[in-house]
Protein backbone atom coordinates (compact mmCIF):
# COMPACT_ATOMS: atom_id res chain seq x y z
CA UNK A 1 0.00 0.00 0.00
CA UNK A 2 3.08 2.64 1.13
CA UNK A 3 3.96 2.63 -2.87
CA UNK A 4 1.22 3.53 -3.73
CA UNK A 5 0.26 5.92 -1.09
CA UNK A 6 3.51 7.38 -2.04
CA UNK A 7 2.83 7.55 -5.68
CA UNK A 8 -0.85 9.51 -5.07
CA UNK A 9 1.15 11.59 -2.41
CA UNK A 10 3.86 12.70 -4.81
CA UNK A 11 1.49 13.34 -7.73
CA UNK A 12 -1.18 15.46 -5.83
CA UNK A 13 1.40 18.10 -3.69
CA UNK A 14 4.20 17.52 -6.48
CA UNK A 15 6.91 16.05 -4.33
CA UNK A 16 9.34 13.17 -5.20
CA UNK A 17 8.22 9.45 -4.59
CA UNK A 18 11.92 9.36 -3.08
CA UNK A 19 11.82 12.08 -0.31
CA UNK A 20 8.29 10.50 1.32
CA UNK A 21 8.36 8.64 3.93
CA UNK A 22 6.07 7.70 6.78
CA UNK A 23 7.41 10.52 8.58
CA UNK A 24 6.87 12.91 6.00
CA UNK A 25 4.66 15.37 7.70
CA UNK A 26 2.12 16.65 4.80
CA UNK A 27 2.49 20.65 5.79
CA UNK A 28 6.15 20.68 7.23
CA UNK A 29 8.06 18.30 5.13
CA UNK A 30 5.96 18.29 2.06
CA UNK A 31 4.92 21.39 1.96
CA UNK A 32 0.98 20.90 1.79
CA UNK A 33 -1.61 23.41 2.44
CA UNK A 34 -5.37 23.16 3.29
CA UNK A 35 -6.47 22.69 0.54
CA UNK A 36 -3.63 20.30 -0.97
CA UNK A 37 -4.78 17.96 2.03
CA UNK A 38 -8.59 18.36 0.98
CA UNK A 39 -7.19 17.09 -2.63
CA UNK A 40 -5.06 14.25 -1.21
CA UNK A 41 -8.05 12.58 0.64
CA UNK A 42 -10.28 12.50 -1.97
CA UNK A 43 -7.82 11.01 -4.00
CA UNK A 44 -7.04 8.52 -0.94
CA UNK A 45 -10.63 7.61 -0.76
CA UNK A 46 -10.59 7.01 -4.60
CA UNK A 47 -7.58 4.44 -4.75
CA UNK A 48 -8.36 2.69 -2.04
CA UNK A 49 -12.03 2.85 -1.16
CA UNK A 50 -10.94 4.31 2.00
CA UNK A 51 -13.53 6.74 4.49
CA UNK A 52 -12.01 9.75 5.44
CA UNK A 53 -14.46 12.51 7.31
CA UNK A 54 -13.06 15.94 7.24
CA UNK A 55 -13.50 15.90 10.81
CA UNK A 56 -10.47 13.44 10.81
CA UNK A 57 -8.15 15.75 8.31
CA UNK A 58 -6.64 17.46 11.64
CA UNK A 59 -5.39 13.89 13.30
CA UNK A 60 -3.73 13.01 9.60
CA UNK A 61 -0.45 15.18 10.34
CA UNK A 62 2.17 12.47 8.60
CA UNK A 63 1.75 9.53 5.76
CA UNK A 64 2.58 7.16 8.63
CA UNK A 65 -1.19 8.59 10.29
CA UNK A 66 -2.71 7.91 6.72
CA UNK A 67 -1.80 4.30 6.77
CA UNK A 68 -2.45 3.54 10.56
CA UNK A 69 -5.69 4.99 9.66
CA UNK A 70 -7.10 3.20 7.03
CA UNK A 71 -5.81 -0.02 8.82
CA UNK A 72 -8.24 0.69 11.24
CA UNK A 73 -10.95 0.56 8.55
CA UNK A 74 -9.22 -2.90 7.64
CA UNK A 75 -7.63 -1.60 4.54
CA UNK A 76 -3.95 -3.22 4.05
CA UNK A 77 -3.67 -2.42 0.35
CA UNK B 1 -36.09 37.23 -7.23
CA UNK B 2 -36.20 33.63 -5.60
CA UNK B 3 -33.56 30.82 -5.83
CA UNK B 4 -32.37 27.78 -3.25
CA UNK B 5 -30.67 30.09 -1.15
CA UNK B 6 -32.75 32.60 -0.56
CA UNK B 7 -35.07 29.49 1.02
CA UNK B 8 -32.31 28.58 2.90
CA UNK B 9 -31.65 31.94 4.08
CA UNK B 10 -34.97 33.34 4.75
CA UNK B 11 -34.16 36.14 2.39
CA UNK B 12 -35.85 38.16 -0.62
CA UNK B 13 -33.05 38.37 -3.26
CA UNK B 14 -29.96 36.34 -3.44
CA UNK B 15 -27.70 38.66 -2.26
CA UNK B 16 -25.14 38.14 0.62
CA UNK B 17 -22.76 40.36 1.51
CA UNK B 18 -19.18 39.01 2.94
CA UNK B 19 -18.10 38.63 6.65
CA UNK B 20 -15.47 40.95 5.88
CA UNK B 21 -13.32 41.49 9.17
CA UNK B 22 -13.56 44.84 10.65
CA UNK B 23 -16.00 45.61 8.31
CA UNK B 24 -19.05 43.27 8.51
CA UNK B 25 -20.53 44.79 11.72
CA UNK B 26 -24.11 44.92 13.04
CA UNK B 27 -24.97 48.67 11.37
CA UNK B 28 -24.07 46.79 7.85
CA UNK B 29 -25.23 43.44 8.17
CA UNK B 30 -28.66 44.79 9.56
CA UNK B 31 -28.89 47.28 6.67
CA UNK B 32 -28.45 44.59 4.12
CA UNK B 33 -30.97 42.21 5.87
CA UNK B 34 -32.86 45.22 6.33
CA UNK B 35 -32.78 45.80 2.26
CA UNK B 36 -34.01 42.00 0.86
CA UNK B 37 -30.38 40.49 0.98
CA UNK B 38 -28.50 38.37 3.87
CA UNK B 39 -26.22 41.04 5.90
CA UNK B 40 -23.25 39.14 7.77
CA UNK B 41 -21.61 39.84 11.40
CA UNK B 42 -17.63 39.11 10.65
CA UNK B 43 -16.62 37.92 13.39
CA UNK B 44 -12.82 37.81 12.94
CA UNK B 45 -10.57 37.28 15.55
CA UNK B 46 -13.24 39.62 17.93
CA UNK B 47 -13.98 38.45 21.26
CA UNK B 48 -16.18 35.92 21.99
CA UNK B 49 -18.11 38.18 23.98
CA UNK B 50 -17.84 41.24 21.33
CA UNK B 51 -19.35 38.86 18.67
CA UNK B 52 -22.23 37.97 21.04
CA UNK B 53 -23.26 41.95 21.51
CA UNK B 54 -22.67 42.60 17.89
CA UNK B 55 -25.18 40.01 16.99
CA UNK B 56 -27.66 41.38 19.45
CA UNK B 57 -27.60 44.67 18.47
CA UNK B 58 -28.02 43.37 14.77
CA UNK B 59 -31.12 41.82 16.65
CA UNK B 60 -32.60 45.31 17.69
CA UNK B 61 -31.70 46.81 14.07
CA UNK B 62 -33.72 44.06 11.93
CA UNK B 63 -36.11 41.14 12.67
CA UNK B 64 -34.63 39.76 9.33
CA UNK B 65 -32.53 36.61 8.95
CA UNK B 66 -28.70 37.52 9.15
CA UNK B 67 -25.79 35.34 9.50
CA UNK B 68 -21.98 34.95 11.16
CA UNK B 69 -18.82 34.75 9.46
CA UNK B 70 -16.58 32.35 11.87
CA UNK B 71 -12.84 32.81 11.48
CA UNK B 72 -11.90 28.99 12.14
CA UNK B 73 -8.06 30.20 12.53
CA UNK B 74 -9.24 32.26 15.52
CA UNK B 75 -8.81 30.78 19.05
CA UNK B 76 -12.09 31.77 20.30
CA UNK B 77 -13.55 30.17 17.27
CA UNK B 78 -15.03 27.40 19.89
CA UNK B 79 -16.67 29.88 21.89
CA UNK B 80 -17.95 31.91 18.56
CA UNK B 81 -19.27 28.30 17.18
CA UNK B 82 -21.65 28.11 20.94
CA UNK B 83 -22.59 31.82 20.58
CA UNK B 84 -24.17 31.21 17.18
CA UNK B 85 -26.22 28.95 18.67
CA UNK B 86 -27.30 30.34 21.46
CA UNK B 87 -28.23 33.55 19.94
CA UNK B 88 -30.23 31.34 17.32
CA UNK B 89 -28.60 33.13 14.51
CA UNK B 90 -29.79 31.53 10.96
CA UNK B 91 -27.04 30.69 8.98
CA UNK B 92 -22.95 30.75 9.26
CA UNK B 93 -20.39 31.16 7.06
CA UNK B 94 -16.69 29.94 7.76
CA UNK B 95 -13.54 30.63 6.59
CA UNK B 96 -9.78 30.09 6.99
CA UNK B 97 -10.37 26.24 7.40
CA UNK B 98 -12.68 22.96 7.87
CA UNK B 99 -15.30 23.92 10.35
CA UNK B 100 -16.16 20.03 10.11
CA UNK B 101 -15.66 19.88 13.83
CA UNK B 102 -18.85 22.03 14.50
CA UNK B 103 -21.36 20.69 11.74
CA UNK B 104 -22.79 18.69 13.81
CA UNK B 105 -23.62 21.01 16.88
CA UNK B 106 -24.87 23.66 14.23
CA UNK B 107 -27.26 21.19 12.29
CA UNK B 108 -28.52 20.11 15.42
CA UNK B 109 -29.68 23.71 16.34
CA UNK B 110 -30.67 24.23 13.03
CA UNK B 111 -28.16 26.29 11.74
CA UNK B 112 -27.44 26.47 8.48
CA UNK B 113 -23.89 26.27 7.53
CA UNK B 114 -22.10 27.47 4.11
CA UNK B 115 -18.49 26.92 4.50
CA UNK B 116 -16.43 29.38 1.94
CA UNK B 117 -14.14 26.73 -0.41
CA UNK B 118 -11.47 27.58 -3.01
CA UNK B 119 -11.51 24.00 -4.32
CA UNK B 120 -13.75 21.40 -5.71
CA UNK B 121 -12.34 18.98 -3.40
CA UNK B 122 -13.45 21.26 -0.44
CA UNK B 123 -16.11 21.65 -1.77
CA UNK B 124 -16.99 17.86 -2.02
CA UNK B 125 -15.84 17.38 1.71
CA UNK B 126 -18.01 19.63 2.99
CA UNK B 127 -21.12 18.64 1.62
CA UNK B 128 -20.63 15.29 2.55
CA UNK B 129 -19.91 16.76 5.92
CA UNK B 130 -23.39 18.34 5.51
CA UNK B 131 -22.69 21.53 4.49
CA UNK B 132 -26.09 23.60 3.70
CA UNK B 133 -24.38 25.47 0.49
CA UNK B 134 -20.80 26.35 -0.31
CA UNK B 135 -19.39 29.94 -1.53
CA UNK B 136 -17.56 29.35 -4.59
CA UNK B 137 -14.64 32.35 -3.62
CA UNK B 138 -12.14 33.01 -6.44
CA UNK B 139 -9.38 35.13 -6.11
CA UNK B 140 -10.53 38.24 -7.36
CA UNK B 141 -12.05 38.57 -3.96
CA UNK B 142 -10.17 41.43 -1.52
CA UNK B 143 -8.52 40.20 2.09
CA UNK B 144 -7.51 36.36 1.88
CA UNK B 145 -7.50 34.74 -1.56
CA UNK B 146 -7.20 30.95 -3.04
CA UNK B 147 -5.27 30.98 -6.47
CA UNK B 148 -8.10 30.03 -8.94
CA UNK B 149 -10.67 32.61 -10.44
CA UNK B 150 -14.37 33.24 -9.95
CA UNK B 151 -14.78 32.08 -13.56
CA UNK B 152 -12.55 28.61 -13.66
CA UNK B 153 -13.60 27.85 -10.32
CA UNK B 154 -17.27 28.17 -9.76
CA UNK B 155 -18.63 26.06 -12.93
CA UNK B 156 -16.37 22.75 -11.70
CA UNK B 157 -17.30 23.64 -8.09
CA UNK B 158 -21.01 23.81 -9.00
CA UNK B 159 -20.50 20.28 -11.36
CA UNK B 160 -19.18 18.91 -8.30
CA UNK B 161 -21.50 18.98 -5.75
CA UNK B 162 -25.32 18.92 -5.55
CA UNK B 163 -25.69 21.71 -2.65
CA UNK B 164 -26.61 25.34 -3.80
CA UNK B 165 -23.53 27.42 -5.09
CA UNK B 166 -23.05 30.62 -3.59
CA UNK B 167 -20.44 32.81 -6.02
CA UNK B 168 -18.41 35.32 -5.04
CA UNK B 169 -14.84 37.37 -5.88
CA UNK B 170 -15.51 40.24 -8.51
CA UNK B 171 -18.95 40.73 -8.21
CA UNK B 172 -20.16 44.02 -8.17
CA UNK B 173 -22.78 44.61 -10.32
CA UNK B 174 -26.10 43.15 -12.12
CA UNK B 175 -23.85 41.80 -15.09
CA UNK B 176 -21.43 40.36 -12.59
CA UNK B 177 -24.46 38.98 -10.77
CA UNK B 178 -26.05 37.24 -14.03
CA UNK B 179 -22.48 35.50 -14.95
CA UNK B 180 -22.79 34.40 -12.20
CA UNK B 181 -26.61 32.43 -12.49
CA UNK B 182 -25.12 31.24 -16.00
CA UNK B 183 -22.50 29.30 -14.43
CA UNK B 184 -24.71 28.21 -12.13
CA UNK B 185 -24.42 30.14 -8.87
CA UNK B 186 -28.01 30.43 -6.69
CA UNK B 187 -26.54 33.87 -5.47
CA UNK B 188 -23.74 36.33 -4.82
CA UNK B 189 -21.86 37.25 -2.30
CA UNK B 190 -19.92 40.86 -2.41
CA UNK B 191 -17.68 42.43 -0.42
CA UNK B 192 -16.06 45.27 -2.03
CA UNK B 193 -19.15 47.08 -2.84
CA UNK B 194 -20.55 46.83 0.50
CA UNK B 195 -17.29 48.15 2.40
CA UNK B 196 -18.63 51.46 0.24
CA UNK B 197 -22.02 51.23 1.16
CA UNK B 198 -23.37 54.27 3.18
CA UNK B 199 -24.19 52.16 6.22
CA UNK B 200 -20.71 50.54 6.19
CA UNK B 201 -18.86 52.25 9.18
CA UNK B 202 -15.37 52.18 7.28
CA UNK B 203 -13.44 55.11 7.28
CA UNK B 204 -14.47 57.68 4.40
CA UNK B 205 -10.92 58.15 3.21
CA UNK B 206 -10.80 53.72 2.37
CA UNK B 207 -14.37 54.55 1.17
CA UNK B 208 -12.85 57.14 -1.03
CA UNK B 209 -9.81 54.89 -2.40
CA UNK B 210 -12.50 51.86 -3.45
CA UNK B 211 -14.63 54.55 -5.02
CA UNK B 212 -11.65 56.13 -7.38
CA UNK B 213 -10.07 52.46 -7.65
CA UNK B 214 -9.63 51.80 -11.30
CA UNK B 215 -9.31 48.37 -12.94
CA UNK B 216 -5.46 47.35 -11.79
CA UNK B 217 -5.26 49.20 -8.20
CA UNK B 218 -5.27 45.76 -6.24
CA UNK B 219 -2.30 43.88 -5.57
CA UNK B 220 -1.46 40.74 -3.59
CA UNK B 221 0.86 40.84 -0.65
CA UNK B 222 1.83 37.39 1.27
CA UNK B 223 2.49 35.35 -2.07
CA UNK B 224 5.32 33.80 -0.82
CA UNK B 225 4.06 32.58 2.85
CA UNK B 226 0.99 30.96 1.89
CA UNK B 227 -0.97 33.90 3.12
CA UNK B 228 -1.66 35.84 0.49
CA UNK B 229 -4.32 38.78 0.87
CA UNK B 230 -5.60 41.40 -1.89
CA UNK B 231 -6.03 44.71 -1.11
CA UNK B 232 -5.52 48.17 -2.93
CA UNK B 233 -1.31 49.71 -3.47
CA UNK B 234 -0.40 51.87 -1.04
CA UNK B 235 3.10 52.62 0.72
CA UNK B 236 2.75 49.52 2.86
CA UNK B 237 1.68 46.98 0.00
CA UNK B 238 4.58 49.10 -2.03
CA UNK B 239 7.16 48.00 1.02
CA UNK B 240 6.24 44.79 1.85
CA UNK B 241 6.48 43.30 -1.72
CA UNK B 242 9.88 44.90 -1.93
CA UNK B 243 10.77 43.17 1.28
CA UNK B 244 9.03 39.79 0.36
CA UNK B 245 10.95 40.51 -3.13
CA UNK B 246 14.52 40.57 -0.36
CA UNK B 247 13.46 37.15 1.01
CA UNK B 248 13.00 39.19 4.40
CA UNK B 249 11.94 37.13 7.12
CA UNK B 250 8.11 36.30 7.74
CA UNK B 251 8.02 38.47 11.31
CA UNK B 252 9.59 41.42 9.60
CA UNK B 253 6.52 41.32 7.47
CA UNK B 254 4.00 40.73 10.19
CA UNK B 255 5.12 43.55 11.23
CA UNK B 256 3.86 45.86 8.44
CA UNK B 257 0.94 44.22 8.88
CA UNK B 258 0.03 44.18 12.51
CA UNK B 259 -3.04 46.02 13.10
CA UNK B 260 -3.42 47.52 9.66
CA UNK B 261 -6.56 46.42 8.57
CA UNK B 262 -8.00 48.28 11.83
CA UNK B 263 -5.76 51.03 10.85
CA UNK B 264 -7.28 51.78 6.98
CA UNK B 265 -11.36 50.76 8.49
CA UNK B 266 -11.60 52.58 11.77
CA UNK B 267 -8.81 54.85 11.52
CA UNK B 268 -8.57 55.79 7.67
CA UNK B 269 -5.29 55.06 7.61
CA UNK B 270 -4.44 54.90 3.80
CA UNK B 271 -0.95 54.86 3.60
CA UNK B 272 -0.06 52.43 5.70
CA UNK B 273 -3.20 50.47 6.59
CA UNK B 274 -4.20 47.36 4.45
CA UNK B 275 -6.92 48.30 2.43
CA UNK B 276 -8.35 45.32 1.37
CA UNK B 277 -10.53 45.46 -2.29
CA UNK B 278 -10.95 43.03 -4.76
CA UNK B 279 -10.12 43.48 -8.68
CA UNK B 280 -14.13 44.92 -9.06
CA UNK B 281 -13.45 48.11 -6.96
CA UNK B 282 -12.43 50.24 -9.81
CA UNK B 283 -16.62 48.82 -11.19
CA UNK B 284 -17.25 50.95 -8.04
CA UNK B 285 -17.83 54.73 -8.46
CA UNK B 286 -20.08 56.01 -5.39
CA UNK B 287 -21.30 55.34 -2.09
CA UNK B 288 -24.46 54.02 -2.18
CA UNK B 289 -27.06 52.59 0.41
CA UNK B 290 -27.35 49.00 0.79
CA UNK B 291 -31.09 49.02 -0.17
CA UNK B 292 -29.67 51.02 -3.93
CA UNK B 293 -26.99 48.51 -4.39
CA UNK B 294 -29.00 45.03 -3.85
CA UNK B 295 -32.13 46.80 -5.45
CA UNK B 296 -29.75 47.94 -8.17
CA UNK B 297 -27.81 44.42 -8.80
CA UNK B 298 -30.79 42.35 -8.87
CA UNK B 299 -32.94 44.66 -11.16
CA UNK B 300 -29.51 44.73 -13.62
CA UNK B 301 -29.00 41.09 -13.42
CA UNK B 302 -32.62 40.95 -14.81
CA UNK B 303 -32.30 43.12 -17.30
CA UNK B 304 -29.43 41.47 -18.63
CA UNK B 305 -30.80 38.21 -18.59
CA UNK B 306 -33.97 39.32 -20.07
CA UNK B 307 -31.93 41.05 -22.79
CA UNK B 308 -30.03 37.77 -24.08
CA UNK B 309 -33.08 35.45 -23.78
Amino acid sequence: MFDKLKEIIAEKLGAEVDEITEESRFKEDLEADSLDLFELVMAIEEEFGASIPSEDLEKLATVGDVIEYMKKQGIEG
Amino acid sequence: MKSSVTEILGCEYPVIQGGMAWVAEHNLAAAVSEAGGFGIIGAASAPADIVREEIRKCKALTDKPFGVNVMLLNPNADEVADIVIEEGVRAVTTGAGNPAKYMEKWKAAGVKVIPVVASCAMAVMMERAGADAVVAEGMESGGHIGSTTTFALLPQVVDAVKIPVIAAGGIADGRGMAAAFMLGAQAVQMGTRFVAAKESIVHANYKEKIVKAKDIDSTVTGMSTGHPVRCLRNKMTREYLKMEKEGVELMELEKLTLGSLKRAVIDGDVVTGTLMAGQIAGLIKSEESCSDIIKGIVSGCEKVIGEYK
